[in-house]
């Protein structure tokens, strides 16, 4: 409430002089002139007087004029003694006319006063209204706005989250299939290496048991002959050329059945622990291999593999990070794909930058990639969760990534991890 | 107060009919127009009304003077009882004595009772007067209606708050001068405290309240 709009008081004294008027006291006491007195006054409470017409008289007649009850001046009319009736009659009439007159005025003034007054009071009441309406109208739109961001941020995380489940769930099912197909593999694997080791001693003998009995029986001429001819039946020759080449090479086939099963199991860090000291360039070069047969033929891939510290995080997330940068690129073109690898440590932060040479990502989808489900390929073709993944694993490590462009036009995506203290 | 003027001798008093459109202020103050002597009094002043109910204020004026020449003027308002009339109201109960909260009795009027009583406690504490402390008479008008609010039940209701009630139908005149009397016993006490009536001008109780009424007193 504005105390200045309630300093209008209902009742404040008003004097003779606020009520009446020159244009309208002149005329009346003309007209008592004219009604033959000589003299017509209006004095006020204190006898002075406020208007007087005309001059002399000898007599005077007079009344006291009231305003609420209250004298407060006084009409005198004055004229000849002869005329003594006349001036009691006009002076009565006067004093009629000109407290008419006074009450008319007082009560127009009080009405005109009150009216402003109160409509004063009232636009200042509704200009406050007005001012307190369109505060809670802020307030509601702001929190309104607010709210709209809260939830925007609180999908954004569900999302988030969902995505990372996901991931996660997929990693656990990797890693418990590699566990497993390494577990199953390895037995069988083993005792095939060991058998073909043990079946080349035994081809061996077995040859040098042939050579002895070729040189027993070179004295008999005929036994010879027969034996020859039997020799080149069976394709005997052929056979001993290519028994060490065929066990050999089997064995350099479970050998790499061997090695793919334990960086399937290293991939997949089943044997690690959840978060340690990971060395980013090794991890990079099993990422490659575990990926060698997914990298199309003819691919060159240049490693830049500089010298730099090791980081805190999951070596597991990071392969499954990395991998996953390597995938688009290699979605990203199909033939004569060049994939930079580099690893440098900048500015207290260690930095991969996985760049090709494919049609490189639109500046306006820049920070789009980064989004959950969000995916460039056909639906089916991508899951849109590679880089989502890859943006919530660098920043739990307190990293960044970001999405740019190589050298030559292409996509390039730059982790940058703190190093381990 | 209205004006205090302890050099000129001048004293003016504003008392206040408050209450519900229609609960009968403009009657009242008609009715002490009409009963009360004209000696100690002007006329009734009715501002512009609109199918008879008051949209300014209504005007009855009263003189007295103190033994020590004090010229006491009490001003009796009325304020229009009509919800949208809420802006005129406050101005004529700015530096009230005196209010006469005038009910009206009909039991349909209950609530109507209750919303301008809460508005004159809102506007007396916005005008800046302690309604504990400013006199006040309570006055169920109308009691010649039928099915009207019991006595006893206003009494029940009324009792404990010590604001003195007092009944009355005042179109036929019953009521009237005695809650204009109680409320200027009340005034005179709170006058008293403030500018010393009795003490500094001579002027006792009952004085104050039979010059005003025009009875006999001093």
């Amino acid at each position: 409430m504005n105390d200045g709009s309630l300093n209008y008081i209902v009742g404040e004294e008003r004097r003779l002089a606020d009520l009446l008027g020159e244009k309208e006291m002149r005329p009346l006491l003309q007209g008592a002139v004219a009604a033959g007195a000589a003299r017509a006054a209006l004095l006020d409470d204190a006898g002075e007087v406020l208007w007087a017409e005309g001059a002399g008289g000898g007599c005077t007649a007079a009344m006291p004029l009231c305003l609420e009850g209250e004298p407060v001046g006084t009409l005198q009319v004055a004229g000849e003694e002869a005329a003594r009736d006349r001036l009691a009659g006009t002076v009565r009439f006067l004093h009629a006319a000109v407290s008419a007159l006074v009450t008319a005025n007082l009560k127009r003034m009080l009405t005109v006063e009150t009216h402003t007054s109160v409509v004063n009071l009232t636009y200042d009441e509704l200009l406050e209204t007005n001012r307190r309406l369109a505060a809670s109208e802020r307030e509601y739109r702001e929190l309104a706005e607010q709210l709209e961001l809260r939830v925007a941020e609180r999908t954004e995380e569900l999302r988030r989250a969902h995505a990372r489940l996901l991931q996660q769930e997929k990693m656990a099912s990797v890693g418990q299939l590699a566990a497993g197909i390494a577990h199953e593999v390895n037995n069988p694997l083993g005792f095939i290496t060991s058998n073909l080791t043990t079946l080349g001693r035994y081809v061996s003998r077995l040859m040098e048991m042939l050579d002895w009995h070729g040189a027993a029986i070179a004295a008999d001429p005929e036994l010879s002959a027969r034996a020859a001819v039997r020799g080149r039946e069976l394709k005997l020759d052929l056979i001993r050329g290519d028994m060490g080449e065929l066990l050999s090479q089997s064995l350099a086939g479970a050998e790499r059945v061997k090695k793919i099963v334990a960086d399937l199991r290293g991939f997949s860090h089943i044997d690690d622990p959840v978060e340690g000291l990971v060395e980013l360039n090794g991890e990079l070069e099993r990422t490659l291999e575990v990926m060698a047969r997914q990298i199309p033929p003819g691919t060159e891939v240049r490693r830049r593999f500089g010298t730099i510290p090791l980081v805190r995080g999951n070596a597991a997330l990071l392969c499954q990070l990395f991998a996953g940068i390597v995938q688009n690129a290699i979605q990203a073109r199909a033939e004569g794909l060049v994939l930079e690898i580099r690893t440098e440590e900048t500015d207290g932060r260690v930095r991969v930058a996985i760049g090709d040479n494919g049609p490189g990502i639109p500046p306006d989808l820049r920070s789009r990639v980064f989004d959950p489900f969000f995916t460039t390929r056909s639906v089916g073709d991508g899951t849109g969760m590679g880089l989502t993944v890859a943006y919530d694993i660098v920043t739990a490590m307190g990293g960044a990534i970001e999405a740019g462009e190589a050298a030559g036009g292409g996509a390039l995506i730059t982790v940058a991890l703190p190093p381990a203290e | 107060m209205i004006e205090y003027d302890e050099r000129e001798k001048r004293m003016v008093v504003k008392l206040v009919y408050y209450g519900p459109a229609q609960s009968g202020k403009t009657t009242n103050l008609l009715q002490l127009h009409e009963r009360l002597p004209r000696q100690g009094r002007g006329d009734l002043m009715v501002l512009d009304t609109t199918d008879d109910r008051t949209i300014f204020f209504d005007l009855l004026p009263f003189f007295l003077t103190a033994p020590s020449g004090l010229k006491v003027k009490v001003k009796v308002y009325t304020v229009p009882g009509q919800v949208k009339h809420d802006a005129t109201r406050k101005a004529v109960l700015q530096r009230a004595d005196g209010v006469v909260f005038v009910a009206d009795s009909q039991k349909r009027e209950a609530a109507n009772n209750l919303a301008s009583f809460e508005n004159l406690e809102e506007n007396l504490a916005l005008v800046g007067l302690d309604i504990d402390r400013l006199p006040l008479v309570v006055q169920f008008n109308k009691r010649d209606l039928a099915d009207i609010v019991a006595e006893e039940a206003i009494r029940r209701t009324w009792g404990a708050t010590r604001i003195p009630v007092l009944l009355a139908s005042a179109l036929q005149g019953q009521g009237v001068e005695e809650t204009f009397e109680r409320l200027l016993l009340s005034v005179y006490d709170s006058l008293d405290v403030r500018c010393r009536l009795g003490e500094a001008h001579g002027l006792t109780r009952d004085a104050f309240v039979a010059q005003l009424t025009a009875r006999e007193g001093i």
